[in-house]
C-alpha cells in the first residue's frame, strides 16, 4: 500500500472488506491506526469501508456505487473506472492479493515470481481448494498448476472418490470435466475452453457428484447475488434456475438465453453467468 | 474551432451518419428513422438515460458484448449494426424475458410497454412462470394511484421521476436481483408514504404498474376505454402554467398528462394531474339564476340547492336583469357607483373584455382583480424601478445560476412544478438560500435557512446589503452603468449594520453576512418571491429591497439572473397585462396620460353609449369594499372571483356585499360570494373555453376547449358581449381571436404574438422580437423600459406591522395555502382526490404552543382576532415559530380572512394577509 500511492499521486485510498471478516476488520484497522500515529500516511489517508454482505460489490464499478452510499449495481462501460471512478475522478482498484504481492516484491524483489516456472507459466498463485479433496484450504503454488496438482496440494482425492469435473475460479468459471486435468490454472490458459481462472475458487467434484446439481447450485447462487439491475441477468437468471430444475433441460432455451445474457448483460456477472450451463451441456449432456 | 471536432462521423447500418457529440446510437437511429424498442428509456425531457432493461441493444463492431443504444454515443469511425441477427436477438429474448410475468390480463393493452412487444413481434413467453406466491399484490392506498408492481420491470423510470425529475425522493428501489422491488419510503403503502401524488410516476411509466386509479378502478382492461380524444391545453391552477393534454372521454375528462411546455417540460403537480374532476362537479351551476324576492341577503345558500334564494331564468331574462340593475345605477346615482371585479383565472381575452366594460360602459376605472391581493405591492416595486412589472427571468432560468434566494414563498406547495426546478439546481450544486418565518420543504435543500421573525424582511434585507457595501462586494461597475439612485441607496444602508438588525430579525450577524457573500460572489444568481414578502403593508418596500439587492450585484438581465415574483393564480399576469388594474389600462400604460387614453378611445370607438376614458385612476379592491360601506358604489359585476372568502377582514367585505343593491357574479359554482348575487351567470369551466393565458413567466399559452359546459353554462367572453351589448355598448366580436387581435391593437407586449402562432406553438414568451423568435426568457440586458433607461435603487426603511402581538392577542397569523387546495378551494374542494387528501380546515403551530393551549396535535382550537373567530383543527409543526400559527385559507368552515387585518400598504394597497395578532384557545 506504502508502494503504490506516492508515484501515482492518489489523494485517497479505500479498503472494502466484506463485512463476513471480522478479524480481517480489526487487523486493518489496528494497522491503518499505526500507518497514521507513525505518519506515515496522513490520519483519513485510508479509509476502510465494510461491505454490506453483496457478492456483486466485488465487481469494481458496483463497489464503488458502494462505497459512494449507493446501492452496489455495476456501471455502464465505458467510462472504464481508470478514467471515472469513484466520486468520478479517476480510480485505480486493486485486489489485495495484487497489494500483497507488491508489498512482497518491495522487500523481495520481483524474483520471488519470475523465478517460479512451471507448464510454461511464470509466477505464483493462491489456490482455494474445496470439494472432494482430503485437505481443502488456500495452497500457494506455481501459477501453471494443473487440477492435478492441486489436488495434490489439497492432500490428494477424498477417501473414496474420483475426479469427475472442477470448477476452476468460482462459480463464473463454470464447471470443466477431469478430462482437461492438463490445462495450467492461469491468466488466458482456460479461456480456449470457455472459462477463466478468476479469483482461483476451485472446487472438486467427484464421481459421487452430480455436475447438473453443481451448475443449478451455481445459478441459484447468481440468481440470489445479481442486482437485479439488467433484464437479461436479472430475469435470464431467474428464468435459468426454473428451467435447469426441469427433469430434462430444454437444451435449445437454454442456449438461446446463455447466448443473450453473455452478449446484452451490463457487467462480468451476468456475461459469465450462463458459463456453467454452456459447459454442463458441452461436457456433460447425458446429465442433462 | 474545427467543426468537425463537433460533428461524430460513424456507420450505422451501412449508411454513413454524423452525430453531434451528446447525440446517443438510439436518437441517431430515431432521426434516420429506425425506431428501437426502449422500455426504461424514455425521449422526454429531463430523464437520463439509464440503460438497463436492455431492450434497445445493438451491435458494435470490434466489442466483445453488444451496447445499450439509448447510452451509447457513437465514436469517430464507430460500425454499429443494429439490425444484426445477434442485437435482434437479444432485444426480443429481452421483451420475451419481461413478457413472461406480466399480469394475464394486462392492466392497459395501450401501454408502452404493449407497443414495445407487438413492435418485435412478441405476444408469448417460453419461460416458466414466477411463483404465484412471488406476485406483488394490487396497493390501492392512495386515493389517486393504483399500485400494481405484478406489471413493473424494474426499468427504475419511476425512481428517476420521483428523484430526478420532481425530487421528491419517495420512491427508491429496494432489494437485490431477482426480489428487486420498487417501494415507497420505508416500504409503505403509497397512501401511506410521504408521496405528495404529482404523478410523475404514472406517466412515465411504461407498464401501467403505475396508474391513474381513475384507470385501474374501471376493471383494468383498459382498451375499452381508450379516451375519445385528447386536448392540449393549460393547467387552470397556479401561475407556473403547465402545459396538459386533457384526455376526454363521453365529454369527461378521464385523465391528465403533462405535455412538453416552455415552463413544464411535461412535468404537474397534484392539483393539475388530480384536480380536474371539479369540472363535473355537481354544483355546477348550469342555469343562470335570479335571486327571489325579500331573501335575506347573506352566507346562507347550500351550493347544492339554489333554490331556496334564486330560481332559475333565461338567458334572455338573466341579462336583461342584470343589464337593468345597472342602467339604472348609473342612471340614479351615476357611472362611480358601479365597480367590477375581474378573475385571474379567465383567459386574456375575457379579461380586456371585462376591463374594456367597466371602462367603456361607466366611464370610471374602479375595477380592479385578485393581484392586488397578491402581487400589486411586487408589480408596484419593479414599474417603480426597473419600468416592467413582470419577471425579469424565467423561473427555469434557475438551471443556468449557482446562486438563488426564495423568499416569502413556498414552491413545493404553491408552485410545485417550479420548485422541481429549484431543487434539480440544488442537486446540481446551486446555492438556495431559504428565507421564511415559517420552514418550508424548501429548508432541506437550503445552504442557508433564514426563518427570521414575520415582518422584518426591509430590515434583514438591508442588513444583507449593508455587509455587501462595508464588503465592497458590490458590482460598481454594473451600478454605475445600468442605474440611479445608488448614493442615497449606499447612505440610506449605514444604518442597518448586521449587529444593528441582527436582534430584530432574529438572524445573527455572521450569517447575514455570509449570506450577503454567498449571493454577491455568485456567478449568476436569482430572486424568487412570493405573498410572504408582498402582503405586508410594507410589501412594496420589500420588494424594493429585493430589486435593489439584485441591482447592486448586476444579477440582472445576464443567463442565470434575475428577479422572479412568483405569480399565483393561472392568468394572473396576463389579467394584469390586458388591463385588469384601475390605474392602468392594457400593458400598465396609465389612464392619467392623455395621448393612452386617447389611443385607447380610438380602437374602442363603437358606435354606441361608450364613454371614453377616464383619467382618473380607480378604487382598488379594498377600497372598493370600503367604498359600499360609504354608499359610493352600489352594484357590482364580479366574474370568476370570490371576495367573500379571499378579502381581508371578509365580514367586513361580506357586509359590504349584502348592502350593495345590485349585484351579478359570473362564475362555475354558487360561491360564497355568488351567495350575496342577485343575478348569477353559469359560466364554462376553464376547460370549456379557448383562449390564451399568460403564466409567471410572461408566456402566453394556447388554451383550448375540451368539453362542452355543462346545461346552459356559457364562456365567459360570450356572456360579457351579451351584458355589453344589453348595456348598449354594441359589441362584435366572433371569438376569442378577434378579442386577441383588438387587444394587439393596444398592447405593443403582444408584438409578433399571434393567435395562429400560439395556436401552432402553443407557447410564445413576450417580449418577442420576431415571428420566428421564441420570445426573451430574460429581459433587460442591454436597458430598463425607464426614461433613464437605468434601474433605480429606491430605499426602504423599517416598518412595523400594522397590528403587533399583544397580551390579549399574543400570537402572530399567517395566511397561505396547501398543495392540494387552491386559493378559495371553491374548485379544489370540489375535486374527489384533493379534499380526500386534505379533508378538513386546519392551522399549524408549534408543538410548545399547543401544549401551552392544553391541545393535543390533532385537537380542536379557537382562533380569535380582533375582527372574528374560527374553530379549527390544530396540527402541531415545529416549523412554525412559537409566537405564530399558520391559517390556510381554502376553507369557509373557518375562513381565515374572517380574522385577517385589513390594512394597506399605502402605495400597492395590498392588504397584509401575513400578519395579524390573534389569540388561541382550546374548544370545549
Amino acid at each position: 500500500m506504502r508502494a503504490s500511492p506516492a508515484p501515482l499521486k492518489i489523494d485517497i485510498i479505500w479498503l472494502y472488506l466484506r463485512d463476513e471478516y471480522p478479524a480481517a476488520f480489526e487487523i486493518l484497522k489496528r494497522e491503518i491506526a499505526s500507518l497514521e500515529s507513525a505518519k506515515i500516511v496522513p490520519t483519513g489517508y485510508i479509509e476502510l469501508r465494510r461491505g454490506a454482505g453483496a457478492y456483486i460489490c466485488g465487481e469494481e464499478s458496483a463497489m464503488i456505487e458502494s462505497i459512494e452510499g449507493k446501492r452496489g449495481l455495476p456501471r455502464h462501460r465505458p467510462p472504464f473506472v481508470a478514467q471515472k471512478g469513484i466520486f468520478n475522478q479517476p480510480t485505480l482498484v486493486h485486489n489485495i492479493e495484487t497489494l500483497y504481492w507488491v508489498a512482497r516484491i518491495s522487500r523481495e524483489g520481483g524474483e520471488i515470481l519470475t523465478s517460479v516456472n512451471k507448464n510454461g507459466r511464470t509466477g505464483l498463485r493462491s489456490y482455494s481448494v474445496s470439494g472432494r479433496v482430503t485437505n481443502p484450504g488456500v495452497y500457494l503454488l506455481p501459477a501453471g498448476s494443473t487440477i492435478i496438482d492441486v489436488i495434490v496440494a489439497a492432500g490428494g482425492m477424498a477417501a473414496g472418490h474420483q475426479l469427475k469435473a472442477y470448477q476452476p475460479g468460482g462459480p463464473s468459471s463454470g464447471i470443466l470435466p477431469a478430462s482437461l486435468s492438463d490445462v495450467p490454472l492461469d491468466f488466458d490458459t482456460l479461456q480456449p475452453h470457455g472459462s477463466f481462472i478468476g479469483s482461483a475458487a476451485v472446487l472438486v467434484l467427484s464421481d459421487k457428484d452430480s455436475v447438473r446439481d453443481a451448475a443449478l447450485n451455481m445459478m441459484e447462487f447468481f440468481d440470489h447475488e445479481n442486482c437485479g439491475q439488467c433484464t437479461p441477468c436479472r430475469v435470464g437468471c431467474e428464468k435459468a434456475v426454473k428451467l435447469m430444475r426441469e427433469d430434462k433441460w430444454d437444451i435449445t432455451l437454454l442456449s438461446e438465453l446463455s447466448d443473450v445474457m453473455e452478449d446484452a448483460s451490463i457487467c462480468g456477472l451476468g456475461q459469465a453467468a450462463p458459463n456453467p450451463i454452456r459447459l454442463t451441456i458441452k461436457h456433460f449432456p447425458d446429465e442433462v | 474551432m474545427d467543426i468537425k471536432l463537433h460533428t461524430i462521423a460513424f456507420t450505422l447500418d451501412g449508411d454513413n451518419v454524423t452525430a453531434t457529440p451528446d447525440e446517443t446510437l438510439w436518437q441517431v437511429a430515431k432521426r434516420q428513422g429506425s425506431r428501437l424498442p426502449h422500455l426504461c428509456f424514455t425521449d422526454s425531457s429531463g430523464y437520463r438515460p439509464d440503460g438497463n432493461c436492455r431492450a434497445c441493444m445493438v451491435e458494435i463492431e470490434g466489442e466483445r458484448v453488444l451496447a445499450a443504444s439509448c447510452l451509447r454515443k457513437p465514436t469517430q469511425g464507430m460500425v454499429v449494426h443494429s439490425q444484426s441477427d445477434r442485437a435482434t436477438r437479444a432485444r426480443k429474448m429481452v421483451m420475451e424475458l419481461l413478457l413472461t410475468d406480466q399480469p394475464e390480463h394486462t392492466h392497459n393493452s395501450a401501454s408502452h410497454f404493449s407497443a414495445m412487444a407487438k413492435l418485435q413481434g412478441i405476444s408469448v413467453s417460453r419461460f416458466p412462470a414466477i411463483e404465484p406466491l412471488r406476485v406483488p399484490l394490487t396497493d390501492d392506498s392512495h386515493i389517486a394511484m393504483s399500485v400494481n408492481l405484478d406489471a413493473c420491470i424494474q426499468c427504475n423510470l419511476c425512481v428517476r421521476a420521483c428523484r430526478e425529475v420532481q425530487v421528491n425522493d419517495v420512491i427508491g428501489m429496494a432489494n437485490r436481483g431477482r426480489d428487486s422491488a420498487i417501494i415507497f419510503d420505508q416500504f409503505d403503502q403509497m397512501g401511506e408514504s410521504s408521496c405528495v401524488a404529482c404523478g410523475e410516476c404514472v406517466q412515465i411509466c411504461p407498464t401501467d404498474a403505475l396508474m391513474p386509479a381513475s384507470m385501474a378502478k374501471n376493471g383494468g382492461a383498459a382498451a375499452s376505454q381508450s379516451p375519445d380524444k385528447a386536448v392540449s391545453t393549460v393547467c387552470p391552477f397556479c401561475g407556473v402554467g403547465c402545459q396538459i393534454s386533457l384526455k376526454v372521454k363521453d365529454n369527461k375528462v378521464q385523465y391528465v398528462d403533462g405535455i412538453d411546455g416552455p415552463a413544464n417540460e411535461s412535468r404537474l403537480c397534484v392539483k393539475g394531474r388530480f384536480g380536474y374532476d371539479y369540472i363535473h362537479h355537481q354544483h355546477r351551476l348550469t342555469t343562470p339564476l335570479i335571486r327571489l324576492k325579500d331573501v335575506p341577503k347573506g352566507l346562507n345558500v347550500d351550493p347544492a340547492n339554489p333554490f331556496t334564494h334564486f330560481r332559475a331564468a333565461s338567458w334572455q331574462e338573466a341579462i336583461e336583469a342584470a343589464a337593468q340593475g345597472l342602467s339604472t345605477l348609473k342612471k340614479n346615482s351615476g357611472g362611480e357607483s358601479v365597480a367590477g371585479f375581474g378573475s385571474a383565472k379567465c383567459t386574456n381575452e375575457e379579461a380586456y373584455l371585462f376591463q374594456k366594460l367597466i371602462r367603456q360602459g361607466f366611464g370610471h376605472n374602479n375595477v380592479d382583480h385578485c393581484t392586488r391581493l397578491c402581487h400589486a405591492s411586487s408589480v408596484t416595486a419593479l414599474i417603480e424601478n426597473i419600468g416592467s412589472g413582470a419577471v425579469t427571468a424565467s423561473f427555469n432560468e434557475i438551471e443556468h445560476a449557482d446562486v438563488a434566494i426564495v423568499i416569502g414563498c413556498n414552491p413545493t406547495e404553491n408552485h410545485p412544478v417550479a420548485a422541481t426546478y429549484f431543487k434539480q439546481f440544488v442537486r446540481r450544486g446551486g446555492k438556495l438560500i431559504v428565507m421564511d418565518p415559517r420552514g418550508t420543504a424548501m429548508k432541506r435543500f437550503a445552504t442557508h435557512m433564514l426563518q427570521f421573525r414575520p415582518g422584518t424582511d426591509v430590515a434583514l434585507l438591508n442588513a444583507i446589503m449593508h455587509a455587501i457595501v462595508d464588503e465592497g462586494l458590490q458590482n460598481q461597475t454594473y451600478i454605475d452603468e445600468n442605474t440611479e439612485n445608488w448614493q442615497a441607496q449606499k447612505d440610506h444602508l449605514n444604518g442597518f449594520s448586521p449587529d444593528k438588525m441582527a436582534s430584530l430579525c432574529g438572524i445573527d450577524a455572521e450569517t447575514l453576512r455570509q449570506v450577503a457573500r454567498t449571493f454577491a460572489n455568485g456567478e449568476a444568481a436569482m430572486i424568487f418571491w412570493g405573498m410572504g414578502v408582498s402582503q405586508h403593508i410594507h410589501g412594496t418596500d420589500n420588494a424594493r429591497c429585493l430589486i435593489s439587492l439584485a441591482l447592486m450585484c448586476g444579477h440582472i438581465g445576464r443567463s442565470g439572473t434575475g428577479l422572479h415574483p412568483l405569480r399565483g393564480q393561472n392568468n394572473v399576469q396576463g389579467a394584469s397585462d390586458a388591463g385588469l388594474i384601475p390605474m392602468y389600462l392594457p400593458d400598465y400604460q396609465t389612464v392619467t396620460d392623455n395621448h393612452i387614453r386617447a389611443h385607447f378611445d380610438e380602437i374602442w370607438q363603437e358606435e354606441s353609449d361608450a364613454i371614453a376614458v377616464s383619467a382618473k385612476p380607480g378604487l382598488t379592491v379594498v377600497e372598493i369594499i370600503d367604498a359600499i360601506h360609504n354608499d359610493e358604489i352600489r352594484g357590482m359585476y364580479i366574474l370568476g372571483e370570490n371576495p367573500a372568502m379571499s378579502d381581508p377582514d371578509v365580514s367586513h367585505a361580506r357586509a359590504a356585499f349584502a348592502k350593495l343593491e345590485h349585484l351579478i357574479v359570473q362564475d362555475i359554482f354558487l360561491t360564497e360570494t355568488a351567495c350575496f348575487a342577485d343575478v348569477i351567470f353559469p359560466a364554462a369551466a376553464f376547460a370549456e373555453k379557448d383562449g390564451t393565458v399568460t403564466n409567471t413567466n410572461r408566456q402566453v399559452q394556447m388554451g383550448r376547449k375540451a368539453l362542452d359546459a355543462p346545461g346552459e353554462a356559457k364562456q365567459d367572453w360570450m356572456i360579457l358581449i351579451e351584458l355589453a351589448n344589453a348595456l348598449g355598448l354594441n359589441w362584435q366580436y366572433s371569438s376569442p381571436r378577434a378579442i386577441f387581435d383588438e387587444m394587439k391593437l393596444g398592447m405593443s407586449s403582444l408584438d409578433h404574438i399571434t393567435w395562429d402562432r400560439l395556436s401552432n406553438e402553443n407557447a410564445v414568451t413576450y417580449p418577442c422580437y420576431g415571428e420566428n423568435q421564441p420570445g426573451e426568457a430574460i429581459v433587460f440586458g442591454d436597458s430598463f423600459p425607464r426614461p433613464s433607461g437605468r434601474a433605480r435603487f429606491t430605499p426602504a426603511s423599517v416598518i412595523a406591522p400594522d397590528e403587533l402581538p399583544d397580551t390579549e392577542y399574543p400570537l402572530i397569523m399567517t395566511t397561505g395555502r396547501q398543495l392540494e387546495h387552491w386559493h378559495t378551494g371553491s374548485m379544489t374542494r370540489r375535486s374527489k382526490v384533493l379534499d380526500a387528501i386534505e379533508p378538513e380546515a386546519n392551522c399549524s403551530l408549534h408543538p410548545k404552543t399547543l401544549r401551552r393551549l392544553g391541545i393535543e396535535p390533532g385537537g380542536m382550537i379557537r382562533l380569535l382576532s380582533r375582527r372574528g373567530e374560527i374553530e379549527l383543527l390544530a396540527r402541531a409543526d415545529r416549523a412554525v415559530a412559537e409566537d405564530m400559527v399558520f391559517v390556510p385559507f381554502a376553507y369557509v368552515e373557518a375562513a381565515a380572512n374572517l380574522l385577517t387585518n385589513p390594512a394597506l400598504d399605502p402605495d400597492a394597497k395590498i392588504p397584509e394577509f401575513k400578519f395579524a395578532a390573534v389569540r388561541g384557545e382550546a374548544v370545549g
